[in-house]
């Protein structure tokens, strides 16, 4: 039995932690397991997720949402976080000038709101008053523009890469943290073994920083599968055209709170974030348990 | 042949200049030290000849050939750091085999200069093991055979010991001695402890604000130091100077070391004991004299003096040695 005093210490952030978290993830759980029949609350035991993955009228949406996630999450691990790993090795290199403002401007867009980041870019995007298609054809490239946001072939990715451009300022300000925390001496051991230039990134300085990769990319992976926001202010709850950039997100919000003709179902809603914890969960523990063992952490 | 030629070597960071028109040739197979207070440059020396920093002017050849701008690699040295430096990722093996990877030597003898270092180094148990799980002694010579296995003309360490313990430190001093003598490579070695200076160097280098005070065999500086600042700054306790001793003009300094200091009823320096240090072996007196200068005396065996004693002390006057007031050695 701990000591009195450890428990009045612990008191408060128990408390406080389990009232905004513990209970409401529990009772998402629990609510999972109801149905409404009428004004009634009735237990239905797991039938709300037998119509989530099996009743076409659900599962056909679920497993559609399940699909545009991973390609979301793809996108970020397969651009952004090479993407956020290069800046961090071009800003660490002591002959690169203005460092300082390259690595504010980039990581700027980290802070907007989504809301204005979805908006601006769907003006930006905009085929009538975007200024995308006068940018290419100054170029000689307005061919090449199509209606990016409006195609169902491209929505989600672009959806994808305008996040990537906004948060890609994150794995680069990690990246350029763990670099910078590689000790000099160690590079000019490299340097003296003639380990210079690309070689030293990739064979002393790469090594060092996988750590700091894993985490990023265990941020990566929780963030998108609970990504909402810019789909909703760039496309609205619909996820449109013809929910083709619907994430579990915005399909959560719909079922959760209705929208348009839909009615809000409380149940299924519930069962959909029970859902999307369990998937969150099962990743973050391949990672935990399979992944981050294996990595090392290096004192230096 | 010559391992290193320095000819008017300079060094300036923006507006400091940490070396000043250094001049030095080594030949080969020899163990120079380079010794100096913090801040002398001696570890930029080295870093200049290493080819991490570029001399601002002068010439540094290895080995007979120039090599200001050429990259560390290419220079012929190897190089053992103060932190040691090691990848923190890759085994004792692979630390010492990446470098001759990454020149493109064939795996025979990667395998056979690593296996030769770590024999030499009593390393072999060790291969398989990364440097977390490795004590700062065993890191050391993990370090030493990085160095090994490149053949190098010329080894440079820098304050290789400062971050062990004393006994270790002892014994890895005798280790860099032994290697040298089975090497007989070139080898330069930075460091502030006087005594790894005097116990391992051919001959000494002592550095002072970037310029070089003197260079010489051990104990060519020690009883024959070409001015005060050498004089003052080897040895422990250090050399005792006296302004005020009747028979010194004025301006002028007389140095005696404390071992030479003999007591004697009635003798030129006279005052009260302020400290007592027994080493066993030795007995360090600090003493105030009458004339208002404090001196060190270094007794042989134990002593029975204590603080607060009136002691009187002598010297040869073939012991002493001379400097003017700007420090310079009068003969």
């Amino acid at each position: 039995m701990p000591k009195p005093h450890v428990l009045i210490f612990l008191a408060p952030a128990v408390l406080v932690y389990t009232a905004v978290m513990i209970y409401p993830l529990f009772d998402t759980l629990r609510l999972a397991l109801f149905a409404a029949d009428g004004q009634e609350r009735v237990y239905v035991g797991l039938a709300n997720f037998r119509r989530l993955f099996l009743d076409p009228l659900w599962s056909d949406q679920f497993w559609n949402a399940l699909g545009n996630n991973f390609w979301f999450f793809l996108i970020h691990m397969l651009v952004q976080n090479p993407i956020g790993v290069a800046l961090a090795a071009l800003l660490s290199s002591p002959r690169l000038r203005f460092a300082a403002a390259y690595r504010t401007a980039i990581f700027v867009p980290t802070i907007l709101s989504f809301v204005i980041v979805g908006f601006a870019w769907k003006l930006i995007l905009s085929p009538i008053w975007g200024i995308a298609p006068s940018l290419l054809d100054a170029v000689g490239l307005k061919s090449l523009f199509a209606p990016w946001l409006g195609k169902e072939a491209y929505a989600l990715t672009t959806l994808a890469l305008i996040s990537v451009w906004q948060f890609v300022g994150i794995p680069m300000m990690l990246i350029y943290a763990a670099l910078l925390s590689i000790t000099e001496e160690i590079l000019e051991a490299g340097e003296v073994d003639g380990i210079t230039g690309m070689a030293a990134f990739w064979k002393i300085k790469l090594p060092l920083i996988l750590p700091s990769i894993g985490i990023i990319s265990i941020l990566t992976f929780v963030g998108n599968f609970n990504a909402f926001d810019l789909i909703y202010a760039a496309q609205g709850a619909l996820a449109g055209p013809d929910f083709s950039t619907d994430i579990l997100g915005t399909f959560l919000y719909r079922t959760f709170f209705g929208f348009q003709l839909q009615l809000g179902d409380p149940y299924m809603g519930s069962a959909i974030a029970s859902a999307m914890f369990g998937i969150i969960l099962v990743g973050v523990c391949i990672y935990l348990f399979g992944i981050q063992r294996r990595l090392r952490h290096y004192q230096f | 042949m010559t391992a290193l030629t320095l000819e008017n070597v300079s060094k300036s960071f923006g507006k400091v200049e940490v070396l000043k028109d250094i001049d030095l040739t080594v030949e080969d197979g020899e163990f120079i030290v380079f010794v100096g207070p913090s801040g002398c440059g001696k570890s930029t020396l080295l870093r200049v000849i290493a080819g991490l920093e570029e001399a601002t002017s002068g010439e540094v050849s290895i080995d007979g050939e120039k090599v200001n701008g050429i990259p560390p690699a290419r220079r012929g040295i190897a190089m053992v750091f103060q932190s040691y430096a090691l990848y923190p990722h890759l085994t004792v093996q692979d630390n010492m085999a990446l470098g001759l990877k990454q020149d493109g030597a064939p795996k025979a003898r990667v395998a056979e200069q690593v296996a030769k270092a770590a024999r030499m180094l009593d390393l072999e148990p060790y291969l398989k093991r990364r440097p977390a799980e490795l004590s700062g002694g065993q890191r050391q010579r993990v370090a030493i055979g990085r160095a090994i296995v490149r053949d190098p003309k010329l080894f440079l360490f820098d304050e290789p010991l400062s971050n062990l313990d004393a006994a270790l430190r002892m014994n890895t001093r005798v280790e860099i001695a032994a290697l040298h003598r089975t090497l007989k490579a070139s080898m330069i070695y930075v460091t502030h402890d006087q005594i790894e200076a005097m116990t391992l160097a051919d001959r000494i280098v002592v550095l002072r604000d970037g310029r070089i005070e003197q260079v010489g065999a051990p104990m060519d500086l020690y009883n024959d130091p070409a001015n005060r600042f050498v004089a003052g700054f080897l040895g422990a306790p250090s050399m005792n100077f006296f302004e005020r001793l009747p028979g010194t003009r004025a301006g002028e300094v007389l140095g005696v070391r404390p071992e030479y200091l003999r007591p004697e009823q009635g003798g030129r320096l006279r005052g009260t004991v302020t400290h007592v240090e027994r080493l066993g072996g030795d007995t360090n007196l600090l003493v105030a004299s009458d004339a208002g200068e404090g001196f060190a005396v270094r007794l042989f065996g134990q002593d029975p003096t204590r603080v607060g004693d009136d002691v009187a002390f002598d010297f040869d006057d073939a012991r002493a040695l001379r400097f003017d007031a700007l420090g310079r050695r009068m003969r």
